[in-house]
């Protein structure tokens, strides 16, 4: 059961193991709802790997990790139920259309699967033209704007974007800028991973930058 | 409807929409039952009465090769689309992901022995017709047996390196019994069944259905996990 009065996130000792290779070697950190933290850090840091964590994706080797007061690796589906995860290539299927790949993702979540309804949240992520077309026409920018609309359709609590600004032309850098800011107004807490400082930080309350899988600075931008 | 089969229709329909757009599943697992059957036709030669007394076991064996195929597909999908694991993200029960998986899986292998035991009756010289009520039950247990141990192993080797190779190294065992069950009762159907036993071969196989359908379920959620 996720709690309205529990820290959005809050990471204990986090640590995750791949083989021999640690990616998360202790991370500490706690966020309140309704805020944007900028996970910053290079290539292999451990970003991908703590959202990954907070999404359930991937379970701890150790230490605790909770989203809205629940436990990942206990409660994962009260988890699964109040985030959403963004992918650089997103989750969508290529011989779908923009559109059907919104009513699977409806119809996988209990949210209204009519078409209007998709298509206007296809239209404010400005795929309207797109809607019909299959998905494996689509470029890397309008899969994240399709990403963006599927994320509007789950409407979570938590959302957590990962090198959300890659591939995107300047528009789409906007677009995902404007949600990120939207999403902070309607309550919801933004984690964002990317390498791409002036972009991540834009909207941040804080900053947590990691270094071979570990928290090395907190601030606020 | 429940949570859990809504969620189950959700993926079969996606899954089905994807096989009507591309017919890539369908289309090799048809050349190549066609491939199978010709094969066994040629190398056992023009001995009919000989193909008449294989044609149970032929048929078995093309149906789990050809269906082979479509089982390492029904996983290739997700992985195309970003990987299990993000379709594991949606909330709710992860039996969901099994169902609708197997119920794909079903579809495809039921178009497949449509246009199967027809073929295999024009080749191999055996009238199936006469023999349709129990020929559908015996067709049905077996599908459904070979579907969900398939489905499942499918599912487990999803992100194994050698994953076409591991795949029939652990179905083609655990298949043994449907194999056996699928074979004898057919057999035993095309020969009239002479000796009373295929009410034996069909409790083989459906208790053997049973006890994979509730084994596969409950292990499912752990094999998603990591």
């Amino acid at each position: 059961m996720v709690s309205d009065v529990a820290p959005a996130v809050r990471v204990e000792g986090l640590t995750k193991r791949f083989g021999r290779r640690w990616a998360l070697r202790g991370v500490d950190f706690q966020t309140p709802p309704s805020t944007v933290v900028a996970l910053l850090g290079a290539n292999g840091t451990g970003k991908t790997t703590l959202l990954r964590v907070l999404a359930t994706l991937l379970r701890p080797t150790g230490g605790t990790a909770e989203v809205l007061g629940a436990d990942v690796a206990r409660s994962p589906d009260a988890i699964r139920r109040s985030t959403a995860l963004m992918t650089p290539l997103g989750h969508a299927y290529d011989e779908l259309t923009g559109v059907e790949n919104l009513v699977f993702a409806a119809r996988m979540c209990d949210r209204p699967a009519g078409r209007d309804g998709l298509l206007e949240l296809l239209g404010a992520v400005g795929l309207e033209a797109s809607a019909d077309l299959p998905v494996r026409s689509y470029s890397t920018g309008m899969r994240k704007r399709l990403e963006l609309a599927r994320i509007r359709l789950i409407a979570p609590r938590v959302v957590l974007l990962d090198e959300p600004f890659t591939s995107l032309d300047g528009a789409g850098v906007e677009l995902v800028q404007d949600e990120i800011g939207r999403w902070r107004s309607e309550g919801a807490t933004v984690l964002i991973a990317s390498h791409l400082v002036s972009e991540a930080t834009r909207h941040a309350d804080r900053t947590v930058r990691l270094r071979e899988g570990k928290i090395v600075e907190e601030a606020r931008p | 409807m429940s949570d859990l089969l809504r969620r189950a229709s959700a993926i079969l329909r996606k899954d089905l929409l994807t096989e009507l757009r591309t017919r890539q599943g369908i289309s090799a697992m048809l050349s190549f039952a066609a491939l199978v059957l010709f094969l066994f036709s040629f190398a056992i030669g023009p001995n009919t009465a000989l193909l008449g007394q294989l044609a149970g076991g032929l048929i078995w064996v093309a149906i789990i090769f050809t269906g082979t195929l479509s089982l390492s597909r029904a996983f290739q999908t997700e992985e195309l689309a970003g990987g299990i694991r993000l379709l594991r993200a949606y909330p709710g029960d992860p039996r969901a992901i099994l169902l609708g998986k197997l119920a794909g899986n079903l579809v495809l292998l039921s178009i497949l022995e449509i246009l199967l035991f027809p073929a295999a009756g024009i080749l191999f010289q055996v009238d199936f017709l006469p023999h349709l009520g129990p020929l559908l039950l015996v067709a049905a247990l077996g599908t459904f047996g070979f579907s969900i141990v398939g489905t499942f192993f499918s599912a487990l080797t999803v992100h194994a390196r050698a994953r076409e190779l591991l795949l029939p190294l652990l179905l083609f065992p655990a298949l043994i019994p449907v194999v056996l069950g699928a074979v004898g009762a057919t057999d035993e159907i095309l020969k009239g069944d002479p000796l009373g036993r295929l009410a034996g071969w069909v409790q083989l196989l459906a208790s053997y259905d049973v006890i994979l359908f509730v084994v596969c379920l409950w292990i499912f959620p752990v094999i998603l996990e990591e």
